[in-house]
C-alpha cells in the first residue's frame, strides 16, 4: 500500500513539473496569465484547505488575508521599487493579522457558526474600507489606494539578486506554479508532523484532544496564521497577474473559495486545489456565453455535489482510481496464472 | 454545582489516596458523572474546592488540568472517530513521549487492553464496548496520576467485564482511580472502598461488602429512600 502510495506521489510530481515546464511552451501569453490567475488562486484554495478541511476550522473570510497579502504587495512594492522586502511583507502582514484575530476568536472560545460569521464579517469590513480609499487623502508613500479601482499598475517580481531584471509573465507562471506545488509538499509535510497529526484530532473531536492535555487553541492559532500567510503569497501571485482591488475582501471571493474546498474534496489538500481549477476555467468558459449566468451553473454543481457526492472531487477520483489499480492487478495476476500454469 | 435553581452536587467532600481504587455508586441523576465533569475541569463548581496533588484545580481549563496528571474515560465514549485505533492511542502518548517511545507505548498498551487487532481501524466503525477500550487505552497512555472511568463496563460482554475488571486492577498498582459505574458485578470484581452518592449527597462511604449489604443502599437503587 505504502508503496503504490509512493509510485503515486512520484508521477504526480513529474506529471506537475511537466505541465510547469510546457505551459508556457504551449499557450498563448494570455492563456499562460490565466493559468497563473487560476495557479494563485488555488494556492488560496490549499490555504482553506488546511485551515477548514484539517483544522476544522470554518473560516468565511479567508479572502481577507488574501486581499491583504495584495494590498501589502502593492503598496510596498511601489514604495520600494523591488519586490523583495515586499514580497516578506505580504506574507507576514496578513500571517499576523490572522494571529490577532485567532487569538480573540480562540482565545474567546467562539467556533463554529460563529467564527465564520466573524471572519466574513471582517473580509467584508476591509471590502468596505478599501472601497472607500478614493482620493489623495488616502496614500501610503507613493502608493494611492484607489477606493472602488483599487491599484492598477502594481510592479512586478524581480529577480532577488537582480531588481533591475522585473520578471515577465511566463517567469512569473514558473514562479507561481513551482510555489503552489512546494506548498502543497509542505502542507503534507506539515501534517505528519505532531503538530499536524493533533490538529486533525481537534477537527475529530476538540473536547477529547483538551481532555488529552492539549491546549487546542494554540494549534488553532497556529494552523490559522499558517493559513493566513498563505493566503497573503497567494495575493502576492495574483497582484503579479491581475491588479488589487477591493473585490479581492468580497462576499463572492469569500464564497468561492468555500466552493472550491467543498467541491474539491472537504480534508484534503489536491482535492482543493482541483477544485479551483476546474471551476475557473468552467467559470471563464461559461463568462463567454450571453444566454447563461455562470452563478447559475455553479450553483446547480454546487447542489449536485452536495446531495451526490457530499465527500467531493478527489476522495471520488481516489476510489475509482484504487477501483481500476485493483481490477488491472487481478487481471494481471489471472493472465500470469493463464501463462504459467 | 449548581445549574441554575437545581442543585446537582451538594456538600461533597471525600478525599482519595494515592493509588487508591475509589468506586463511586448511585442512581441515574444522583451527580456522578457532574462530578467527574468538575474534577476535569469541564464545569467549574459553584462553590467549594478541589485540590489535586495538594493544588487547587477549580477554575482551570480541561487541557491543564489534564497536564497536572488527571485523565478521564468519559461516559459515551469520547475519541477521535475518523482515525485509527493506533492513530488515536499515539496522539494521547505522544504528549509527554517522544516519537519512537509513544510508539512503543501504543503497541504494548493496544496489546495490553486487547485491541491490537483492530489497530488499524477507524474508530468510528467500532462497537460501544471497543470504543470503551480504546478511550482506556488513550487515558492510560497519556500516563495520569489520576484515572477516572465513568461507567467504563456498559456495553461489554461478560469476559470483557471479566478482563477489564483485571485490568483495573492492575492499574490501580501504578496509578489513582476513580471508577463510577452502576454494574454492581463489576463493583465486586474491582473495589475496596465505596462512595454512594444520592441526590447530589454522599449517602454513605465504606468497604465494599458493606456497602451492598447495606439497606439504605438498597432503597436508594429501589427508589424507597428520602434525604432531606
Amino acid at each position: 500500500m505504502r508503496g503504490s502510495r509512493a509510485w503515486v506521489d512520484g508521477l504526480t510530481v513529474l506529471i506537475a513539473i511537466a505541465v510547469i515546464l510546457l505551459v508556457p511552451q504551449l499557450l498563448e501569453l494570455y492563456s499562460v496569465i490565466n493559468a497563473t490567475i487560476y495557479v494563485s488562486m488555488a494556492v488560496l484554495a490549499l490555504s482553506l484547505a488546511l485551515v477548514w478541511g484539517f483544522g476544522g476550522i470554518l473560516c468565511f473570510g479567508q479572502a481577507a488575508f488574501f486581499g491583504l497579502g495584495g494590498y501589502t504587495y502593492a503598496i510596498a512594492a511601489i514604495n520600494f521599487g523591488d519586490s523583495n522586502l515586499p514580497v516578506l511583507f505580504a506574507v507576514a502582514l496578513p500571517a499576523c493579522f490572522a494571529a490577532l484575530l485567532g487569538y480573540f476568536v480562540f482565545w474567546g472560545r467562539l467556533n463554529d457558526v460563529y467564527l465564520g460569521v466573524i471572519t466574513l464579517t471582517v473580509a467584508l469590513i476591509l471590502f468596505k474600507f478599501f472601497n472607500a480609499t478614493a482620493g489623495d487623502a488616502y496614500k501610503i508613500g507613493k502608493a494611492a489606494l484607489g477606493g472602488f479601482n483599487g491599484i492598477p499598475a502594481t510592479p512586478p517580481l524581480n529577480l532577488p539578486w537582480d531588481k533591475s531584471v522585473q520578471l515577465a509573465p511566463e517567469q512569473i507562471w514558473y514562479v507561481a506554479a513551482t510555489l503552489l506545488l512546494l506548498l502543497y509538499y509542505v502542507s503534507r509535510c506539515l501534517l505528519s508532523t505532531h503538530f499536524g497529526q493533533v490538529v486533525v484530532s481537534i477537527r475529530e473531536n476538540e473536547r477529547r484532544a483538551e481532555l488529552l492535555g492539549y491546549d487546542t487553541r494554540r494549534y488553532k492559532l497556529l494552523i490559522f496564521t499558517v493559513g493566513g500567510a498563505m493566503a497573503g503569497v497567494s495575493g502576492v501571485l495574483f497582484a503579479n497577474c491581475v491588479f488589487v482591488s477591493p473585490t479581492m475582501f468580497s462576499l463572492s471571493y469569500n464564497a468561492q473559495i468555500i466552493i472550491w474546498v467543498m467541491i474539491g474534496g472537504l480534508g484534503t489538500l489536491s482535492g482543493p486545489i482541483l477544485g479551483s481549477v476546474l471551476l475557473q476555467m468552467l467559470t471563464a468558459e461559461l463568462g463567454t456565453l450571453q444566454w447563461l449566468d455562470p452563478n447559475f451553473v455553479l450553483g446547480a454543481i454546487l447542489v449536485v455535489f452536495v446531495l451526490l457526492i457530499p465527500r467531493g472531487l478527489q476522495p471520488l477520483i481516489a476510489a475509482l482510481g484504487e477501483r481500476t489499480f485493483s481490477g488491472l492487478a487481478a487481471l494481471g495476476f489471472r493472465r500470469r496464472k493463464w501463462i504459467k500454469p | 454545582m449548581r445549574f441554575g435553581g437545581v442543585e446537582v452536587l451538594r456538600g461533597i467532600d471525600f478525599t482519595v489516596r494515592r493509588r487508591e481504587l475509589r468506586c463511586v455508586i448511585g442512581p441515574n441523576g444522583a451527580g456522578k458523572s457532574t462530578l467527574f465533569k468538575c474534577l476535569t475541569g469541564q464545569l467549574t463548581p459553584s462553590a467549594g474546592n478541589i485540590l489535586f496533588k495538594g493544588e487547587p484545580i477549580v477554575g482551570l481549563p480541561s487541557f491543564d488540568i489534564a497536564q497536572r496528571g488527571v485523565g478521564i474515560k468519559t461516559q459515551v465514549p469520547s475519541l477521535f472517530d475518523g482515525l485509527t485505533v493506533r492513530q488515536n492511542v499515539w496522539l494521547a502518548a505522544r504528549r509527554l513521549l517522544d516519537e519512537a517511545a509513544a510508539l512503543a507505548t501504543t503497541h504494548s498498551l493496544m496489546e495490553r487492553v486487547g485491541i491490537d487487532m483492530i489497530a488499524e481501524a477507524a474508530v468510528g466503525r467500532l462497537a460501544h464496548g471497543q470504543r470503551q477500550l480504546v478511550e482506556l487505552a488513550m487515558v492510560v497512555a497519556a500516563d495520569p496520576d489520576l484515572i477516572l472511568l465513568d461507567e467504563p463496563a456498559a456495553g461489554m460482554t461478560k469476559d470483557e467485564v471479566g478482563r477489564l475488571a483485571e485490568l483495573v486492577r492492575e492499574l490501580s498498582g501504578e496509578h489513582s482511580i476513580i471508577v463510577v459505574e452502576h454494574d454492581m458485578q463489576f463493583i465486586g470484581m474491582i473495589a475496596t472502598t465505596v462512595t454512594v452518592l444520592h441526590q447530589g449527597q454522599i449517602l454513605m462511604e465504606d468497604e465494599v461488602g458493606r456497602v451492598m449489604t447495606d439497606p439504605r443502599v438498597r432503597s436508594v437503587y429501589l427508589g424507597k429512600l428520602k434525604v432531606g
